[in-house]
């Protein structure tokens, strides 16, 4: 099975013509291209940013580019493309920056005993069987993304992207609380149905 | 494998990192013991991955780029440091999660100073160590066979079996599992026979005991 999967990878990454981030990363941790740095910032940056305003940061929205892009510059070497693809990688550094930055914001005395790191880890393993499957994964969740219905996908998308509340995104669409709710709850349903199936 | 996990909301939620640091905990102590979760998480992640490709880019300011080099050091030179942030085999509870909350406890769950809440339950308090407000956070440990009080919730408990395991009115629960409860149950959990069972309790409001019991509402601070 694993050879079938293999080669269907390979074909998809032949004809893909996005950079290959992770040769990008590579040769930041190896030579500190500033070239290569450059280029995954350009792409990078503006999204990070935007998440950033999505969640409300504003004014911390440029810190958090640059607490993300330190992170990826000082760790591109731990980067594996067997766990995950890079847009993953820099998602998750994103997601756990914004947390350590709203934790230390909001902290008054005391001091912040376990790590942000500790509570939402990345994955650090390498497995070449993993690999083949989550980088087919990765594919397949665009893919899934593309089939959910709009209306669901629009739910979703702001609650997981905005971190908006289910009241929040009821009072923005203009419906009930109880429809924002069975959206979520579908379009949840949906993807893990694929996610499974996929599995097997 | 555990038979009770997070539902797909909790799931999300700790995906987007949108749930508060004790709920995080409560999910990520789960994750320790359940391949399936970590799976899911990992697939939600991949989610998180797909819409920051197709999120629509904002503008960065123009010089951001090359004040960000100028901070930045050579490779060569950080490394050495981040060898000593890697955990030790020893700290793993498996190969693919690390414990979040061994590190913070002064020794193993075994010999921790717990502290009496009547003859066969005990508790060790982690509401200052997590220490968000509106919280209570604690490792519970019931005696093998002893029974906790009936009471209800005010708010939503979240409970982790971390060792042994016990039944209430809904359910019998063993190691791993992810219990959410909210005001709506009433239960009085059982600890199993064979074995003290140990878990993690987030509790976003105070407990409150029924029937007879309601007298030691106002003194028993039970988390």
């Amino acid at each position: 099975m694993t050879t079938k999967k293999a080669v269907s990878m390979n074909d998809s990454t032949a004809t893909n013509d996005a950079p290959d981030w992770g040769a990008l990363l590579a040769r930041v941790a190896e030579n500190d291209d500033k070239a290569a740095f450059r280029a995954i910032y350009q792409h990078f940056a503006p999204r990070i940013k935007a998440y950033a305003i999505n969640q409300g940061f504003s004014q911390h929205a440029e810190v958090l580019v640059q607490e993300v892009m330190t992170s990826v510059w000082r760790n591109a070497g731990k980067y594996s493309e067997s766990l995950a693809s890079v847009s993953t990688w820099i998602f998750t550094i994103t997601r756990n920056q914004r947390i350590d930055i709203l934790r230390k914001l909001n902290r008054t005395r005391a001091e912040i005993v376990i790590e942000t790191e500790e509570l939402w880890q990345i994955p650090t393993e390498d497995t070449t069987i993993c690999s083949i499957q989550n980088l087919s994964t990765e594919k397949f969740v665009k893919t899934a993304i593309d089939k959910l219905p709009e209306e669901q996908m629009i739910a979703l998308r702001k609650v997981y992207y905005e971190g908006k509340t289910h009241e929040e995104v009821a009072d923005e669409l203009n419906i009930p609380l109880g429809t924002v709710k069975g959206r979520l709850r579908l379009s949840l349903q949906k993807l893990r149905v694929m996610f499974e199936d996929k599995e097997i | 494998m555990s038979g009770y996990h997070p539902d797909d909301m909790t799931l999300m939620n700790y995906a987007a990192g949108s749930c508060t640091i004790p709920e995080s905990l409560a999910v990520a102590m789960h994750l320790c013991f359940c391949h399936d979760c970590r799976q899911h998480v990992k697939n939600l992640n991949h989610l998180g991955g797909a819409l920051l490709e197709t999120i629509k880019p904002a503008s960065t300011d123009d010089d951001a780029f090359e004040s960000l080099m100028a901070s930045l050091e050579p490779h060569a030179q950080s490394e050495i440091a981040q060898v000593k942030m890697e955990p030790t085999p020893s700290e793993k509870i498996t190969q693919h999660f690390t414990n979040p909350l061994l590190r913070y406890l002064p020794t193993s769950l075994a010999d921790l100073p717990w502290q009496r809440q009547t003859k066969k339950i005990s508790k060790y308090d982690l509401t200052s160590l997590i220490n968000v407000k509106g919280f209570q956070v604690a490792l519970q440990k019931i005696n093998a066979g002893a029974k906790v009080p009936k009471h209800t919730h005010k708010g939503f408990e979240y409970t982790v079996i971390l060792s042994g395991g016990f039944s209430d009115e809904l359910g019998v629960y063993h190691e791993g599992d992810f219990i959410a409860r909210d005001a709506s149950h009433k239960h009085s959990p059982t600890a199993l026979q064979n074995e003290d069972c140990i878990c993690l309790t987030v509790l976003n409001a105070p407990l409150k005991f029924t029937g007879w019991y309601r007298v030691l509402n106002p003194f028993m601070a039970w988390h």
